[in-house]
């Protein structure tokens, strides 16, 4: 077995080093690119033609009598109805509010509880198990858990909410247009924050305690010492959770597509129920298509920041 | 144009060999319509609840001997059928019957391997049109009345008639047939056909000081009773069904808007063209505005109307808790399964329900009465678009054994009426009739059935944008004037061609 050299490239100090090319490089390593092959067919497969099929369908229409073989080129119409119909704004409004509520509230909850669970204390480990139901349950099962609590007729918080006098009648959540966005990010924290929680754990654990100590000894109080101290400390991982969290809160359908399917009257659509509903309940799967195509744009644009961010600490070790 | 030839012009007299050409036709025609009418299994202008009981129990019928007549009992091959069966939700009775099918399928034709998939109702449009795309589709497909023609218009189906599996096109209801039906072309067979009526609780109407024997007689009746009902027990009277993206809320919501005289085209006409859009006309706003009292201005129905299904009524009705609903007559059998199911005071209650339950005719507006003419039909799907390729003699002999007046009356036990009319003629007809109560008040509904439009573009104006328009009317997202107007122009713009 032959073992792939960096050695051999690699200059010796104080000679000028001449990069090889590309494909010095890809012979160099070809052992490793044989081990990532598997991987990168399987990945054409399952991800690059399905993109490339997205792209492509959404520059035809495709009438409900035809198939999809006989679909008619339109060139950029479908990009153009997206963009400039009145549903898409208001849908893009809600997954803005959606996204932006959810990771914000998850982040903070799942960082207060980290915080709180990184002490020693009676019972820490029941808690943090207890803690981690919500992102270990099914997303579906919560939902219609969820929902029965959230019913408008015979919900259990409607029910509590009478009983204790807070409100006259049952208080309607999801069939209401003004509450249903509201009560479904509610859910969605509750379900995303113990994710934040597990990763801001693991980032506990490198603040050094000598700092924390230093900083106690210096008579700095317990703000100042999570300001100071420890969150320089998390702004790594935070950055990571913060955007893996948009990611998913960009992605999520499960939890509207279950509790509401995008009602009232489109009140809790997001961009993802949308294209669902356009492809699969309307079969315009050219419009679907280009609303994908845009939604893939903005993950892109995230997931380069967010490789950014994973990478930022090698660029600053490397450089 | 002439093709005289020089010859004399033709004297305006027949000559003889017309007349013989003429007589031919004319005893040709008549011998095919009377062997239609032989070949018909019931009479369809007697129809009613007497003459559906005096027909039951008069025949006899061997569903093996016939289908061995279609394809050989000891057929070797290999079946993969999608359809969607009985549910959690489902009594008892229907998934014993389910079993009892397939295990008899299992005997009568041993060497067919079989893959069936029992999917969700909600979904198995979703999951064809999914397949197809991948050629994965199943050989043999039951989808609901509404779904086949979208794919016959895409060329997915192969042709289908009764007469391919051993039966007649006389032996299946008219309207029916039309839902199998694209461009003059039969694509499917129908297996069931019900029509739904109005289930209400005798107790609560009686507390709340209406005939506890009458059901609500019109539209205008049930906002009236609904409303009459709420204010006197503050439990909801009608359970209003709105959600989006949901067969349920159409088979639900048309019956009203068609009794107003509106609709979503001109589908309740006798002749419909499937062209002139009637969701903006006074019909469709006045049942709009009847669904807009009832939610907005009284709230005598369910708050969770806008994202409850059907079986989401279910609950508050055997807890006494709603007053009136539409349903299937499969619903007697659920209240009686939950009625066994529950224990302490709650069985005192839901017994009491059981007890109570009524089942009426569908209320009737200012133009008619009507009821959507729901049902499912069987589909072969074309060779090239199926998982393994297409088994002709397998699909074939599930489509006789299912469509059988056997089995097209004993899968339809309790939700439903056999798509082969010969069924009504079997004992099995006479012993659900026996022991299914208001079994003939839902079946005498049949006649004032009206099946959605048979076009490509029906799932997307019924699941769609029909509860929508009713969403943003309960919402007050829109005015009545302007949901209709809405809906219109999105039925409009869909029919030309564009989004």
């Amino acid at each position: 077995m032959s073992i792939a050299t960096g050695q051999a490239t690699r200059p010796l100090i104080g000679q000028v080093a001449k990069r090889p090319s590309i494909l010095s490089r890809v012979i160099a390593h070809r052992t490793d690119y044989l081990y990532v092959l598997p991987a990168i067919i399987v990945m054409l497969v399952v991800i690059a033609f399905p993109i490339y099929y997205t792209i492509e369908l959404s520059f035809f229409r495709t009438p409900p009598n035809l198939q999809m073989r006989d679909k008619i080129w339109t060139g950029i119409d479908n990009y153009r109805t997206v963009l400039s119909s009145s549903v898409f704004h208001e849908v893009t409004i809600q997954t803005i509010i959606w996204t932006a509520a959810s990771t914000f509230f998850a982040f903070l909850l799942g960082l207060g509880a980290a915080l709180s669970l990184h002490r020693e204390f009676i019972g820490r480990g029941v808690m943090r198990a207890l803690l981690l139901i919500p992102y270990v349950i099914s997303a579906v099962a919560a939902s219609y858990v969820w929902k029965w609590l959230y019913h408008s007729d015979f919900g259990v918080i409607g029910a509590i909410s009478v009983q204790l006098g807070f409100t006259d009648e049952p208080i309607n959540f999801l069939d209401n247009r003004q509450t249903v966005l509201a009560s479904l990010i509610v859910v969605n924290i509750w379900k995303e924050f113990s994710f934040a929680m597990v990763m801001l754990m693991a980032g506990l654990q490198t603040v050094p305690d000598q700092l924390i100590r230093a900083a106690q000894v210096d008579g700095a109080n317990a703000w100042n010492r999570f300001w100071h101290v420890t969150f320089p400390h998390l702004k790594g991982v935070s950055m990571v959770t913060v955007l893996l969290l948009m990611v998913a809160n960009f992605n999520s359908f499960i939890i509207p597509f279950v509790m509401t399917g995008g009602g009232p009257a489109d009140a809790s659509h997001i961009w993802i129920t949308h294209i669902y509903q356009l492809a699969f309940g309307r079969q315009q799967w050219g419009i679907a298509s280009a609303y994908a195509v845009i939604l893939f744009v903005v993950m892109m644009a995230l997931g380069y920041f967010y490789v950014k961010a994973l990478t930022r600490g090698d660029e600053a070790r490397a450089g | 144009m002439s093709n005289t030839q020089g010859r004399p012009a033709r004297p305006r007299s027949p000559t003889r060999r017309q007349i013989t050409a003429i007589a031919m036709a004319a005893v040709t025609t008549a011998s095919l319509m009377s062997s239609t009418a032989y070949g018909q299994s019931v009479d369809l202008s007697q129809w009613s609840p007497e003459y559906i009981r005096s027909i039951a129990g008069t025949e006899t019928y061997d569903t093996a001997g016939h289908c061995a007549s279609v394809v050989p009992l000891d057929y070797t091959g290999r079946l993969t059928y999608w359809w969607t069966g009985p549910t959690e939700a489902s009594p008892q009775i229907e998934h014993e019957i389910n079993d009892a099918f397939w295990a008899a399928w299992a005997e009568t034709y041993p060497n067919i391997e079989t893959d069936a998939q029992n999917i969700d109702y909600n979904q198995l449009l979703d999951r064809l049109r999914t397949t197809l795309l991948g050629n994965a589709a199943p050989m043999v497909i039951r989808l609901q009345i509404l779904g086949g023609v979208e794919f016959a218009s895409k060329g997915y189906f192969q042709e289908l008639k009764p007469e391919d599996i051993g039966y007649e096109t006389a032996d299946f209801w008219p309207g029916a047939m039309k839902s199998v039906t694209w461009d003059g072309t039969t694509y499917g067979v129908p297996t069931n056909n019900e029509t739904m009526a109005m289930i209400w609780n005798a107790d609560i109407f009686e507390r709340a000081g209406l005939d506890p024997e009458a059901p609500p007689a019109t539209w205008a009746d049930v906002v009236e009773y609904s409303k009459k009902i709420h204010d006197e027990l503050g439990i909801s009277g009608y359970g209003l069904v709105a959600r989006q993206n949901a067969g349920n809320t159409p088979f639900r919501f048309m019956p009203q808007l068609w009794a107003f005289g509106g609709g979503a085209l001109d589908e309740a006409e006798e002749t419909p063209s499937y062209e002139q859009v009637y969701l903006d006309n006074d019909g469709t706003k006045a049942a709009l505005q009847a669904a807009y009292d009832m939610y907005v201005r009284d709230k005598s129905v369910p708050t969770s109307a806008l994202t409850n299904t059907q079986n989401e009524n279910q609950a508050p009705f055997i807890a006494g808790q709603l007053a009136m609903m539409i349903a299937h007559p499969s619903e007697y059998a659920k209240m009686v399964d939950l009625a066994g199911q529950a224990t302490g005071a709650d069985k005192e209650v839901a017994d009491t329900v059981v007890e109570n339950m009524r089942y009426g005719l569908i209320p009737e507006g200012p133009e008619r009465r009507a009821v959507v003419f729901g049902g499912s039909n069987m589909h072969f799907i074309n060779d090239e678009y199926v998982e393994g390729g297409f088994d002709e003699q397998a699909a074939k002999a599930i489509a006789c054994f299912w469509n059988s007046p056997e089995w097209s009356t004993k899968l339809a036990w309790t939700g439903s009426n056999p798509g082969n009319l010969a069924g009504f003629k079997t004992e099995w007809m006479k012993e659900r009739l026996d022991t299914i109560k208001f079994l003939d008040v839902t079946t005498s509904m049949l006649p004032s059935g009206i099946p959605f439009p048979v076009i490509p573009e029906a799932t997307e104006i019924m699941n769609i944008i029909v509860p929508d328009m009713l969403q943003n009317v309960l919402t007050e997202r829109m005015a009545v004037d302007e949901a209709a107007a809405d809906a219109a122009a999105k039925v409009e713009s869909l029919l030309g061609g564009g989004l």
